[in-house]
């Protein structure tokens, strides 16, 4: 008690005590409209304070005059003032940039630098572009960024991905908050912005295309999205943002949605202050109802062999003709009877999410700075990968230590998950049917009843489609209808059932540890400025056997990194540079041997307003956590991760057939993992046996164990400003080696696939062996390339034109590969344009936003089909009321009504409509 | 550098340029749905299907369910064949059919020709049975065989014809099928269908079929014939010389091709691989340990016997012992194989042994009582005493040791095919179709290779269509409820053979134009309430 009360007069002796020279201004632009949020730093020093909503501020420092204080803001031109009094009041007058070349970037280098002089592309959604956004939140914004793809799995569950290769598993792509990696332990990728950041809190976003690997090592591979939140030193006070408004989308109707943002801030003395925000939105997901055939969509509800998109339990299927080894059953498969997804969620889509920070600032002055972040979120959203998850009350926590000043810093951080009460919702469909009959019973009722028509003669002259509805409905017979009691029953008891053969719950509480540090010797060397660093990483993957074979207790293992960069300006003439860069990065996992990473870049200034940069960088990814511990039986197939120690680790006793039994085979085979990758035949060839009936068409597969995989990209930009037109352009190339990709393979339970014998052919035609989907490195040619170019303009004036124009192709020989899966799911044509005005006239501003796609194929574990092309339109209007600090918010997404999706098999878009309120912020 | 103005229209400008050029939907790889080509228009080569006769046995008739019926005639090969002709220029097809479902005859006792099988829930019995036992009336047979029907039919298939019943002239008076339709009292099959309708198209079809089929149904009973071509002196159950076959295929084609016919014909099927003789396994002698260690010992009992019996006539004691050794049959628990009755000869002077692998019990075989020791030993409490003092050491009186050896109760001749009957219908089958072969290569004919297709369905399965069809009884899919033969599905199939292989010879298009008749479209089973 008495400490706390010694902490407490210390507070308060820290916030009145040490201020010895007060300065008060107030900053306007050049319309002497106020700018709030504007940076007033006493130059020199880390020590300074942040304009209010009506650009006032007060600045109380121990820094005796005469000082001069730098006066910032994006999209302005920096101020100097000379203070040489207490209690000196000053007007500042910022004159709009213009340009948005100007804008500062820190993720490209680590170090901050002008987003002009950016060594690769960069692209920049600071706080006014999160004002002006027509989205509904700001991570939805990044949609309307030049180059970048958003697959909207979810209401609460976006993914960003830039230059293609991208499924909701967006294994390619990084977030970081505040450099701290909030992907998610269980899936090794991020979750959106479910657990990541408020949005009153968000000082900027920046999102790197391409590979980053150098800096960022692993996962940085096709882009990088790096938010920074507001430090409670430079922004006190408190924030709120509230947004209500509604989601219209044809299946689901018309739901409420509600987004509630508060920051607190407070900066305790010059020396310590601390942050807390929370977060909480919920809504009604877009809920996925489509009935058209996963496989042929020519294929109705009415079909036998029906597999509906988003209807589950139908994947079920078997051959009748071989179930039964009955010749008057025809020779085709059937499927189990379905749910529809709907009946199986409620699509509650909810979000709650907290951070706090506690920052110290031990030496007076100094921009050494001690802090501890602590990050909470749990929330309903639905994700798409191998099937459609339900995640519900998911939990995701992260605690960060960092020491850094300007030169360095040291962060250690720790991501741990819950997956609380997700589940499958396709297991669910399957095993709310099982729970009621067994697949076994089902197709026995089921070709009874066939076999019943025929052998009676068929009295009632049935076609071939009444069969089959007949042995449909007498299989189908007591069947749980959705919305009975014994079907609630029965979807209660599922999706607390961990094991895949008779529940769907999707369990998991894994976590890794991170810590990395960075050191720049700017200020020791002269000739050019060398940061060095590196990075630690360990896995503690805990699902208790039900995703990873970690069934007799956590999977340990850890990776480490090590980097340098070198960069060196050359001023020439004429205001003309030459910025090169260099860095190598050197990283190790336990499994695999170590790889160094280089990247090489150029940037040529011609003058202040055109600059020109070339780059080439290599990028790698390791295999993830699925990649190489996964052993999940996923239904049509066994997924085994291929680490080394892992292929033996997940193993199961087969039944063998009565012919491979009077062959004088066992009754029941064990089988590891290991077969998948030394003792396996290729799907495709185990198809074609079937169709050809010829044991030579079989080919030997026995992938080898995954390793990682390589990009190199080449890259060339132009940044620049001609007249008020801003241009921004880049070109690249990537090269891929060793692409990660899974191979379906076909297993024997016994018999060897190299010994001429035979043994393992008569295994296949016996129908004994198992589908494995292994983990392997394609040796595949694989290339992309791809443009992009931004233009930005004022025009008629005050308005703010823009438009973006993003090329994206991959080069790759489909038909010589065919069992290579890719997930490019990137269209070939983006088009982007916004139209807006902040000040149309006093305190009223607008924005328009378009998006095009052109349609593409999307291909994932789920399924894949056509995403059609799609035009869709947001606006906003805004109106301020200076008078009591607040922003208010009127915007529509998708206004034309006109529905679309971005992903196979997900819900489609709808429009949303909604009113925020946003008060200092 | 630039003016303001230009550069906004430039800017817009191409805005809508690059809308425009995006908005193609064909820019996608639509990989899995490939898009069908359409098919060609059916032709019929250089085959003229105007005028099309089948001449043949039951097959051709539309024989199915152990008889002939109206229904299952209208869905004989000949006339599913006719039907899709009719696409290429063929014309109208009649058939002598029955006047009702029943498959019997008015007049004629069921004892020598049945009623129809249907399936009963567990498996093939006559219509008049199944209706006997539901207590329901009994359709009455309303063909009477002595109505002739006086006319011409392009079907000329008469159930049970051999090969040299087709040219034998008054058949009719031995087949109260051709009865019906015989031309005259002395016409003959060819005659009506070659001479009389003068075909431009023809199949013939299981050409010899009967001509081991009557061996093979009856186990062997009949002789086989070959090297002997009097047809005079042979009995219904023998097999054909190959020779006499020949000599009659030759003419009958010789005949059928003489105004410039164009046609197809079907070789014959390995009648042994089809349900009539593969249904009952003969390894379905299903012991526990105790049983079949009895009968060891039994078996030991009777080798022991009757070496004492031959040493009492004088046969020296080790050619005793080696000749008795071959009864000493050891039994195990699970399947064992039967034994069967052989002639008593000087190798088995016993007159019966345990069946090999490959030999064949037929359906008719009566199962009730192989459950009760046909096929093995019949253990009377007597027998069991008998073998209870040969266990004990002693020596068994001649009337006991003759209670031995009497005990034992081989499967009768009628009941099975023993490897020599086996390999007669073999070797007598694959000379009728060698001579098939030659005879269709020679006039130019199109060959339907039927063997082949229920060879595969005999061994893993024939598909086609949506079906993968086998050789098992009732649940095959192809053959008909009498194990012989084909259902009105296994026709359908029959008649795809037949397009298939028009198309190759004629350079018709059926299969290619999608004029192959659905085989799912045609039942496996007639319902028995089939009036």
């Amino acid at each position: 008690m008495k400490t706390i009360l010694y902490l407490v007069t210390f507070c308060m002796f820290g916030i009145f005590g040490y201020s010895q020279t007060t300065v008060k201004g107030s900053v306007v632009d050049q319309d002497n409209q106020p700018i709030p949020g504007a940076n007033v730093v006493i130059t020199g020093k880390s020590v300074g304070t942040v304009t209010d909503f009506d650009g006032n501020f007060i600045l109380e420092t121990s820094e005796v005059p005469p000082f001069s204080l730098k006066i910032t803001s994006i999209g302005y031109s920096e101020s100097v003032k000379n203070i040489t009094a207490n209690n000196q009041n000053i007007a500042v007058v910022l004159n709009e940039t213009q340009t948005l070349l100007d804008e500062i970037v820190i993720s490209a280098s680590r170090t901050p630098e002008r987003i002009f002089e950016s060594p690769v592309t960069v692209e920049r959604f600071g706080i006014e572009a999160i004002k002006n956004t027509t989205a509904a939140d700001f991570y939805g914004g990044l949609e309307n960024l030049k180059g970048v793809d958003v697959n909207t799995n979810s209401l609460t569950f976006k993914s960003v991905n830039t230059r293609g290769f991208a499924s909701f598993a967006n294994t390619r792509f990084m977030q970081l908050v505040d450099g701290m990696d909030n992907s998610t332990p269980a899936l090794n990728f991020p979750i959106g912005n479910l657990v990541g950041m408020v949005e009153t809190d968000v000082l900027s976003v920046e999102l790197l295309p391409g590979a980053s690997s150098a800096l960022y090592g692993a996962n940085a591979f096709n882009g990088i999205l790096f938010m920074r939140s507001k430090s409670p030193f430079d922004y006190e006070g408190i924030s709120v943002s509230i947004k209500r408004g509604i989601t219209s989308q044809e299946s689901a109707g018309d739901n409420s949605y509600t987004d509630f943002g508060i920051r607190a801030a407070h900066k305790f003395s010059d020396k310590f202050a601390g942050k807390v925000n929370f977060g909480y939105l919920k809504g009604t997901d877009w809920a996925a109802t489509s009935e058209v055939d996963k496989i042929d969509p020519s294929r109705t509800r009415a079909d036998y062999d029906y597999d509906g998109i988003n209807v589950y339990g139908d994947e079920v299927s078997t051959n009748i003709r071989a179930a039964s080894g009955l010749g008057i059953i025809p020779d085709v498969e059937v499927s189990r009877t379905g749910y529809n997804e709907r009946v199986l969620t409620n699509y509650n889509a909810e979000s709650i999410k907290a951070d706090w920070g506690l920052y110290y600032r031990p030496i007076e002055d100094n921009s050494l700075e001690l802090s501890y972040v602590g990050k909470v979120g749990t929330g309903n959203t639905i994700y798409q990968g191998t099937n459609r998850y339900n995640i519900k009350g998911f939990f995701q926590e992260q605690h960060k230590l960092e020491i850094k000043n300007d030169n360095f810093f040291l962060r250690g951080y720790v991501v741990a998950d819950k997956a609380g009460n997700s589940y499958d919702m396709v297991f669910t469909g399957i095993n709310i049917n099982r729970a009621w009959k067994s697949d076994e019973d089902w197709f026995g009722d089921y070709i009874a009843t066939y076999a019943g028509i025929e052998l009676a003669g068929n009295p009632s002259g049935l076609t071939d489609q009444q069969k089959h509805d007949q042995a449909r409905a007498a299989a189908d017979t007591g069947r749980f209808l959705p919305g009975s009691q014994e079907f609630q029953n029965a979807f209660d008891i599922v999706i607390k059932d961990p094991n895949l053969a008779t529940g769907s719950q999707f369990k998991d509480a894994s976590i890794y540890y991170h810590s990395d540090a960075n050191y720049n010797f700017s200020h020791l060397i002269d000739f050019a400025e060398i940061q060095v660093g590196g990075s630690y990483r360990r896995y503690s993957l805990n699902s208790g056997g039900t995703i990873y074979t970690d069934f007799d207790g956590p999977i340990d293992y850890s990776e480490y990194g090590v980097y340098t960069q070198v960069q060196k300006k050359i001023d020439l003439a004429n205001e003309k540079s030459i910025k090169l860069t260099g860095s190598v990065r050197y990283d190790k996992s336990e499994f695999f041997d170590g790889f160094y990473s280089p990247r090489i870049s150029a940037g040529y200034t011609l003058s202040r307003d055109h600059n020109i940069r070339a780059s080439v960088q290599t990028g790698f990814r390791n295999p993830t956590t699925q990649d190489l511990f996964i052993g999940l039986d996923a239904g049509r197939a066994v997924l085994v991760g291929s680490a080394p120690d892992n292929l033996d680790r997940y193993s199961r006793t087969y039944d063998v057939s009565q012919a491979g039994r009077d062959g004088g085979q066992p009754d029941t085979v064990d089988q590891t993992g290991r077969a998948a990758y030394e003792n396996s035949y290729t799907f495709s060839s185990v198809t074609a046996l079937g169709e050809t009936g010829n044991p030579a068409v079989l080919e030997i597969a026995n992938p080898s164990v995954v390793k990682p995989e390589q990009v190199t990209s080449a890259e060339i930009g132009y940044r620049g400003k001609v007249s008020k037109l801003v241009i921004d352009f880049s070109a690249y190339y990537n090269k891929y080696k060793d692409f990660i990709s899974q191979e379906v393979v076909i297993a024997p339970y016994y018999g060897e696939v190299n010994n001429p014998n035979g043994l393992a052919i008569q295994a296949i035609a016996n129908g004994d062996f198992q589908a494995y989907s292994a983990y392997t490195n394609s040796s595949a040619d694989i290339n992309s390339y791809g443009a992009s170019i931004g233009l930005d303009m004022k025009v008629l004036g005050n308005f703010d034109l823009g438009g973006s124009y993003t090329f994206t192709k991959l080069d790759f020989d489909r038909d010589a590969n065919p069992d290579v899966m890719l997930n490019f799911n990137t269209p070939e044509h983006k088009f982007k344009a916004n139209f807006g005005n902040e000040e149309l006239f006093k305190n009223f501003g607008f924005n328009l936003s378009y998006r095009f796609s052109d349609d593409y194929f999307w291909e994932a574990t789920f399924g894949e089909g056509v995403v059609p092309e799609f035009h869709v339109l947001d606006a906003q209007i805004s109106y301020a009321v200076p008078s009591i600090k607040s922003l208010f918010k009127l915007g529509g997404t998708n206004i034309t009504g006109q529905e679309y999706f971005t992903a196979f098999g997900t819900g489609f878009i709808g429009s949303m409509y909604y009113l925020s309120w946003t008060i200092n912020n | 550098m630039f003016d303001m103005k230009n550069l906004k229209y430039i800017f817009i400008a191409s805005s809508l340029l690059l809308f425009t050029n995006c908005n193609d939907p064909e820019d996608v790889d639509l990989n899995p749905m490939e898009v069908e080509e359409p098919k060609p228009a059916l032709v019929a080569g250089s085959a003229n299907f105007s005028d099309y006769v089948a001449l043949g046995a039951s097959f051709t008739a539309g024989y199915s369910d152990g008889a002939l019926f109206k229904a299952s005639q209208e869905n004989s090969f000949p006339k599913l064949l006719s039907n899709q002709f009719a696409l290429a220029g063929g014309g109208s097809f009649t058939q002598p059919l029955m006047a009702d479902n029943t498959g019997a005859f008015l007049g004629i006792p069921t004892s020598a020709v049945g009623y129809r099988l249907v399936f009963n829930g567990t498996g093939p019995q006559r219509l008049n049975e199944f209706f006997t036992a539901l207590g329901a009336p009994v359709p009455q047979p309303t063909t009477n065989p002595t109505q002739n029907l006086g006319s011409t039919f392009n079907n000329v298939g008469v159930p049970g014809a051999k090969s040299f019943h087709f040219t034998l002239p008054g058949y009719a008076a031995f087949n109260p099928y051709y009865a019906r339709f015989a031309t005259s009292a002395s016409s003959t099959m060819l005659g009506d269908a070659a001479v009389l309708q003068s075909p431009s198209f023809f199949t013939l079809s299981e050409f010899g079929g009967n001509d081991v089929l009557s061996f093979a149904t009856s186990g062997g009973l009949g002789v086989d014939r070959t090297g002997d071509p009097n047809a005079a002196g042979y009995s219904p159950l023998d097999i054909t010389d190959p020779g006499l076959f020949g000599q009659v295929l030759e003419g009958v084609v010789g005949q059928l091709t003489a105004n410039g016919a164009k046609g197809a014909i079907a070789n014959l099927p390995d009648i042994t691989s089809l349900p009539y003789f593969t249904t009952i396994p003969n390894d379905a002698l299903n012991l526990d340990a105790a049983t079949a260690a009895s009968l060891t010992g039994f078996f030991q009992a009777v080798t022991g016997i009757f070496t004492q019996v031959l040493i009492q006539q004088q046969v020296p004691p080790a050619n005793a012992q080696a000749l008795a050794a071959q009864y000493a049959i050891t039994f195990q628990a699970g399947p064992n194989r039967f034994l069967i009755d052989v002639p008593v000869s000087q190798t088995n002077p016993l007159g019966f042994r345990q069946m090999t692998e490959d030999e064949l019990l037929l359906l008719p075989i009566d199962r009730a009582a192989l459950a009760q020791g046909y096929g093995s030993v019949l253990l009377t409490p007597q027998v069991l005493q008998v073998l209870g003092i040969l266990q004990a050491g002693g020596t068994p009186t001649p009337e006991q040791a003759g209670l031995v050896l009497a005990a034992v109760n081989g499967i009768d001749d009628k009941d099975a095919l023993d490897s020599s009957e086996l390999l007669s219908i073999k070797t007598a089958t694959a000379a009728y179709n060698a001579k098939i072969s030659e005879v269709a290569n020679a006039a130019g004919l199109a060959l339907v290779d039927l063997n082949s297709v229920l060879d595969a369905a005999a061994n893993g399965g024939f598909t086609s269509g949506n079906y993968n069809f086998t050789t098992n009884l009732v649940t095959g899919g192809i053959v008909s409820l009498d194990g012989i033969h084909l259902n009105s599905r296994g026709y359908a199939v029959m008649a795809n053979e037949f397009l298939k292989a028009i198309d190759a010879k004629y350079g018709s298009n059926f299969e290619a134009s999608g004029s192959l008749l659905n085989v799912g479209d045609y039942p496996t089973n007639y319902s028995p309430t089939l009036q």
